[in-house]
């Protein structure tokens, strides 16, 4: 343990002791919030510096992080929270901009898209505005170029195309020999008005003589396939390839490509959204995964049960109490999905927040923390 | 005492809509305000602990400061346990997904684990309310306060007890909501419905335990050194104002004259419309100013609360008249009144349960 390890320890235990809080920061964490407004002890004070819409449907903050914000790795992404109707609200973004590009400006860019039905997408770009502070935790994630010597081959569907903007953007910005070995982009959209950062891209092309960027409209030309593969990047077989898109364009290109016998090793890929648990679902049930236990279980739509009692059913002994929604004992961390609450009858939030398992059936895939 | 008849099961029936109905339309209202009020009440809370913490060692310059000291602390340790602690483990602000407001976190300064409490207070006692035998806060363990419970000549000495409790709440508190008197001298049973296991609880208790004597009586006095013993005896005394108030409280909540007790049998199977006419039966308010309510935690609206435990407290002074109004319609008794009222009517159950019932006294002589 090295000494500021221990100092670290050391101050969280007497937080606990003489504040009974995890951390002298919980502790004094409202008075500080009547200083800087939506300060956190858990996350990083950052600034919006300005709100750009890319099309009509997607928009990117120019965010400054903050100063204890450490830097990242092109194709990681982020927590950001903000404060809605006063509950804490957090989603997962790519960075769509380079390490490079921070380093030099000390900016970064989150490119959004708005979701129909969601809560927060449509909300954010009404809400923020120059000068407005939202929270970010450090990036995470391993969606990365790793192997810069081999051919790589970039798949992107729709927004799926922000890691591979911050890779692109950070290969143009900074001149190494890695920026030599031959990479494919194959950009599927829905139409021609939906590429985004199409300017940029082309213009990575001429800084990047070893770069081929195809914008694939998919009304016109259909889904990814092994005549396309053929077509844009004979090489496939032997390149790494990175797919980021929607979760049913992952399995689309997941199963094509084991089709065609692809080095499972050589295939790196990021779900946007939440991850579907099963991978060939056919019916209208749900799939439960318990995190903790890593089981898995089936809802039933004929016979729909709590998810108290499908917990049960998988034997990750859940806390229970009153079975009611009386107790708040069997609360627990919904990581992803979306359940419907029979107590208050609402659906909840597509995001990770707390649950009551007595109370609560599921409405879509879930991922429980249990 | 306990003679009011139920109302059918249709009556019930419609009772229960228009309780839900108030439920509903409070819950579409939560949202910014009630974050701003938890917040608030927060930062009161720990401007009083530290503000008391440092008056309390100015002590030296005039013992006014200390007694302003100890006066603060006790507030803080008030709003901590009621307003802030109570409210925030029965999940009412589990919504702001603030890993420090939240049911699952939320730790206390008081000396029971907060997780064992939660464990059984929001179980046991908000579902089994004052059902004899299964309702374990009814009396504490240490308290005959109905008929229904036999009586023992140790009742005779409940008057100095109930008052010794009352300054040592918190303690009876810990040790009670682990089941101390099962967890260390019972027998194991076979088949425990406990999701920990009987040593969790004891560690639990112990550890939680010593946390606050460390706090109160070595960290805190050991570094005002040259005034030690009067800040030892500063948050000893700040304890025991807020374990008097506390109990105070919520005694006047369960235990008042006109309260109603129920037996298993009656309570099997009820439905949503029984379930809030016993939470009704069994409890009863407190009036009086908005820091009143706050102070209490707004279990001065005992019967709200039990209605609806996880609606964010500072509404249910709001909610109180549309409940009134409903049990009105339904010729439901509400029971309210003042604290010295209230007060006086839980001394008088004490007293008056004390003694043998006078069928049995009869018996006897």
């Amino acid at each position: 343990m090295t000494s500021d390890n221990i100092l670290r320890n050391g101050q969280s235990w007497l937080a606990r002791q003489i504040t009974n809080h995890v951390s002298f920061g919980a502790y004094f964490e409202p008075l500080i919030q009547l200083l800087l407004p939506q300060w956190r002890s858990d996350r990083l004070r950052s600034k919006i510096v300005s709100i750009r819409q890319e099309s009509h449907d997607m928009y990117s903050l120019v965010i400054k992080p903050h100063r204890g914000w450490q830097t990242f790795i092109a194709g990681q992404h982020l927590e950001l929270t903000v404060e809605k109707d006063g509950a804490w609200m957090s989603r997962f973004f790519t960075i769509s901009s380079s390490p490079a590009h921070f380093k030099k400006s000390g900016l970064i860019e989150l490119s959004i898209q708005i979701q129909e039905k969601g809560k927060i997408t449509p909300w954010l770009v009404e809400a923020l505005r120059p000068g407005s502070i939202v929270n970010l935790s450090q990036s995470q994630g391993d969606f990365c170029l790793t192997q810069h010597d081999s051919t790589t081959l970039m798949i992107a569907g729709g927004s799926g195309i922000t890691p591979f903007r911050a890779m692109l953007q950070q290969l143009s910005l900074t001149t190494s020999n890695t920026a030599n070995s031959p990479k494919t982009l194959m950009y599927y959209a829905r139409s021609s008005e939906h590429f985004l950062f199409k300017q940029e891209l082309l213009k990575y092309t001429e800084q990047l003589p070893s770069l081929q960027v195809h914008l694939i409209d998919s009304a016109e030309h259909g889904f990814l396939s092994e005549q396309h593969l053929e077509r844009y990047a004979k090489e496939f077989k032997t390149s790494h390839i990175y797919l980021c898109g929607p979760a049913n364009m992952i399995l689309h290109g997941r199963k094509l490509l084991t089709s065609l016998n692809f080095n499972w090793q050589q295939l790196h890929y990021e779900f946007f959204g939440p991850e579907p648990i099963e991978l060939e679902q056919t019916s209208g049930a749900n799939s439960i995964l318990f995190n903790r236990s890593n089981k898995q279980i089936s809802t039933q739509q004929s016979a729909p049960k709590t998810l108290l009692e499908l917990a049960e059913l998988a034997s990750t002994n859940p806390v229970s109490g009153c079975r009611a929604g009386i107790c708040h004992q069997c609360i627990c961390q919904k990581k992803s999905g979306v359940v419907y609450n029979t107590k208050t009858q609402q659906y909840s939030d597509t995001g990770a927040q707390e649950i009551q398992l007595c109370i609560s059936v599921a409405a879509s895939d879930l991922v429980l923390e249990l | 005492m306990n003679q009011t008849i139920r109302p059918n099961q249709a009556t019930l029936d419609n009772f229960a809509e228009d309780l839900n109905n108030i439920r509903a339309k409070t819950m579409k209202e939560v949202g910014q305000t009630d974050a701003n009020h938890i917040r608030k009440m927060i930062r009161v809370q720990r401007m009083s602990e530290i503000a008391g913490r440092i008056t309390m060692v100015l002590g030296f310059i005039n013992p006014g400061l200390w007694v302003l000291g100890v006066l603060l602390l006790a507030l803080a340790k008030i709003l901590d346990n009621m307003e802030i602690g109570h409210n925030v483990k029965h999940g009412q602000y589990d919504w702001m997904n603030d890993p420090n407001i939240n049911s699952r976190n939320f730790e206390w300064d008081h000396a029971g684990d907060s997780a064992s409490w939660k464990r059984y207070h929001n179980h046991e006692h908000h579902t089994y309310t004052n059902i004899i035998g299964k309702d374990r806060d009814f009396g504490y363990g240490l308290l005959r306060l109905s008929d229904d419970t036999r009586w023992k000549p140790k009742n005779r000495w409940q008057l100095p007890i109930f008052v010794v409790f009352s300054m040592m709440f918190q303690w009876g508190v810990a040790y009670h909501e682990l089941a101390g008197e099962r967890i260390f001298f019972g027998k194991r049973r076979k088949k425990s419905s406990l999701p920990i296991t009987r040593t969790q609880l004891r560690n639990a208790f112990f550890s939680k335990g010593a946390r606050q004597l460390f706090k109160d009586y070595v960290f805190f006095p050991l570094i005002c050194w040259p005034v030690f013993l009067p800040v030892l005896l500063g948050n000893f005394c700040a304890n025991m104002l807020r374990d008097l108030w506390t109990s105070s409280v919520i005694f006047c909540g369960h235990f008042t004259e006109n309260i109603h007790v129920f037996k298993m049998s009656e309570c099997e199977n009820e439905s949503q419309g029984q379930w809030y006419y016993r939470q009704i039966l069994g409890s009863s308010n407190l009036t009086g100013s908005r820091w009143m309510h706050i102070l209490s935690g707004h279990l001065s609206c005992q019967v709200e609360h039990h209605l609806f435990p996880d609606i964010p407290a500072w509404r249910y002074v709001a909610i109180s008249k549309q409940v009134q109004a409903v049990c009105k319609k339904y010729d439901i008794p509400y029971n309210t009144g003042s604290f010295a009222k209230q007060y006086f009517s839980v001394v008088k159950r004490v007293v008056t349960f004390s003694f043998p019932p006078a069928k049995t006294a009869a018996q006897a002589s």
